[in-house]
């Protein structure tokens, strides 16, 4: 689903982030990048829905070398891939059934189809009873629901969550995760950048380690630390 | 397709109601530009109307001493009326003329008191059509055996040519200035409604909206700013120029302002059609310009 072939990336500024990255993702894997800040996680995010272009190597994603795509392509690549912040960005003015259905609005989808997926992605992430509040109105782990519930409206293969516990409280940041775990479920490849290391060993997941832009451990049902 | 023009309504429509400040201030631009276009373009017209009047004013006057007959007269007239590129023969008889003379003169001078015989000459007044006509109708006129005296100011009407082909010229050259100079403002003042809403874009373009898509909305909002501002800069130019040529015709009639309701009308539309293309125009540069910033 999901392959990194010799992947480099230097800023124009010269910082150097990530140094000839190989990785390969399975269809359907649930996949926990750990490191410390700085060690390139959001960077090697923004390649795969090419927010970032590498400096050398090969970024596919469903069989397509990002990296070559045609500018044009790329509104049709990030359809396919559901994205997860931090910081949420939601549109401040826009209560949460316009932000979930803003992300369908601009594939052109009609209006019935609109509705009834935007119902079911916030069933699922259990916002239905929150769909007229603004994100201001809401708690993290709210706004952290609706972030979900706009990144897999569109049911994407690939689901990129970078740090989506960053900012929540350790009981929240658990049921973000079991959300995750449940989308994985779902047939959804997901992709979780994180620092929090009790959920990463409770989960037991596979876990690939950056460090100074390297990978220094790839590991199948793995913990944080080594 | 038609689901997304709701929706690029919509969205155009909310984002003018959210910044109704920034919104205001676009609009007060473009009315002021095109307010001030508008005033020079009409500067330019009246310019160039006053120079073309005066310059039309210009005849060649024909003198011819010895005495003639009515019907001579007339058969010279005709004759002249026929040269190419005469538009127009008047004939003032050597009596007439006098008569015209003593009108003016007659009351500060006794002039019968001066003069025993009238000393004027029959005078055929030849309107050419256009002034740069004017030496080659004249030599004509002087080939005819009658006429004495054939007389026009040349070097005047060579002037006033250079005047207008300036104002002509120099009033292109400034429209043109003051379109782009109008244009640059807009665009940064729209820039700033497209810059108060990066956040949404760089948002849009994240869940994979295209370049058009995104476009859109803020093309819409451009152009209704721009009609509204083509409209409010309509009204006070409307209003400021009748005001104009309402004190103008009182205080210097001689004046030839620009009344023709036509003409006007054709300007107020530009102001109009020109606020909605800069809206248009601009929208489209500054979000363009903004979406080129991002990856």
């Amino acid at each position: 689903m999901i392959e990194l072939v010799n992947v480099s990336k230097s800023f124009s500024n010269g910082v150097d982030v990530l140094f000839n990255i190989s990785l390969n993702i399975g269809k359907e894997e649930f996949v926990f990048i750990v490191g410390p800040s700085g060690a390139g996680k959001t960077t090697m995010m923004k390649l795969l829905y090419r927010e970032e272009m590498p400096s050398s190597g090969k970024v596919i994603v469903d069989r397509v070398n990002v990296a070559e795509l045609d500018y044009k392509q790329v509104p049709y690549l990030r359809r396919n891939i559901g994205v997860v912040f931090q910081d949420y960005k939601l549109l401040p003015k826009r209560t949460v059934l316009e932000n979930v259905a803003f992300a369908l609005r601009v594939t052109g989808a009609p209006r019935s189809t609109i509705r009834r997926k935007v119902m079911q992605a916030l069933e699922l992430v259990g916002m239905l009873r929150r769909v007229n509040a603004f994100p201001d109105e809401l708690s993290g782990g709210e706004k952290q629901r609706a972030c979900i519930a706009r990144a897999i409206v569109n049911n994407p293969p690939i689901l990129l969550a970078d740090e989506p516990t960053g900012n929540l409280d350790p009981t929240t940041s658990w049921d973000i995760i079991q959300l995750l775990d449940k989308i994985n479920r779902r047939n959804t490849t997901v992709l979780v950048a994180t620092h929090n290391k009790s959920i990463v060993d409770s989960m037991k997941r596979r876990v690939v380690a950056l460090e100074n832009g390297r990978i220094v451990r790839d590991q199948l049902l793995g913990g944080y630390g080594v | 397709m038609f689901s997304n023009l709701e929706f690029f309504l919509i969205e155009a429509l909310r984002s003018f109601r959210r910044g109704a400040l920034m919104s205001l201030v676009a609009i007060a631009t473009i009315s002021v530009s095109l307010v001030i276009f508008g005033l020079f373009l009409l500067l330019v017209i009246n310019l160039g109307n006053i120079v073309g009047t005066v310059s039309s004013r210009m005849d060649i006057a024909a003198y011819v001493e010895k005495d003639i007959s009515l019907e001579e007269a007339g058969e010279l007239q005709l004759k002249l009326g026929k040269l190419p590129g005469v538009e127009k023969v008047e004939f003032i008889s050597k009596t007439e003329a006098w008569r015209n003379f003593k009108q003016e003169f007659g009351t500060k001078l006794e002039l019968d008191d001066i003069m025993t015989s009238n000393p004027l000459p029959h005078t055929f007044s030849v309107k050419v059509r256009t002034p740069d006509l004017l030496p080659a109708v004249a030599k004509q006129v002087s080939n005819f055996q009658l006429i004495d005296e054939v007389r026009y100011s040349g070097k005047f009407i060579d002037q006033i040519r250079t005047l207008v082909d300036a104002v002509r010229l120099g009033g292109a050259a400034l429209v043109v200035l003051i379109s782009f100079a109008t244009l640059l403002i807009v665009v940064n003042t729209i820039r700033l409604t497209v810059l108060a809403r990066e956040t949404d874009i760089s948002i849009m373009k994240l869940v994979g909206a295209t370049d058009t898509f995104i476009k859109w909305p803020f093309i819409i909002e451009g152009v209704i700013l721009g009609v509204l501002g083509g409209l409010v800069s309509f009204i006070v130019l409307k209003f400021s120029y009748d005001a104009i040529i309402l004190r103008v015709a009182a205080a210097l009639p001689f004046l030839p302002l620009v009344a023709d309701q036509r003409l006007l009308a054709v300007i107020h539309l530009v102001m109009i059609v020109g606020g909605t293309a800069l809206g248009m125009l601009g929208a489209y540069i500054s979000v363009s310009r903004v979406l080129k910033s991002e990856v």
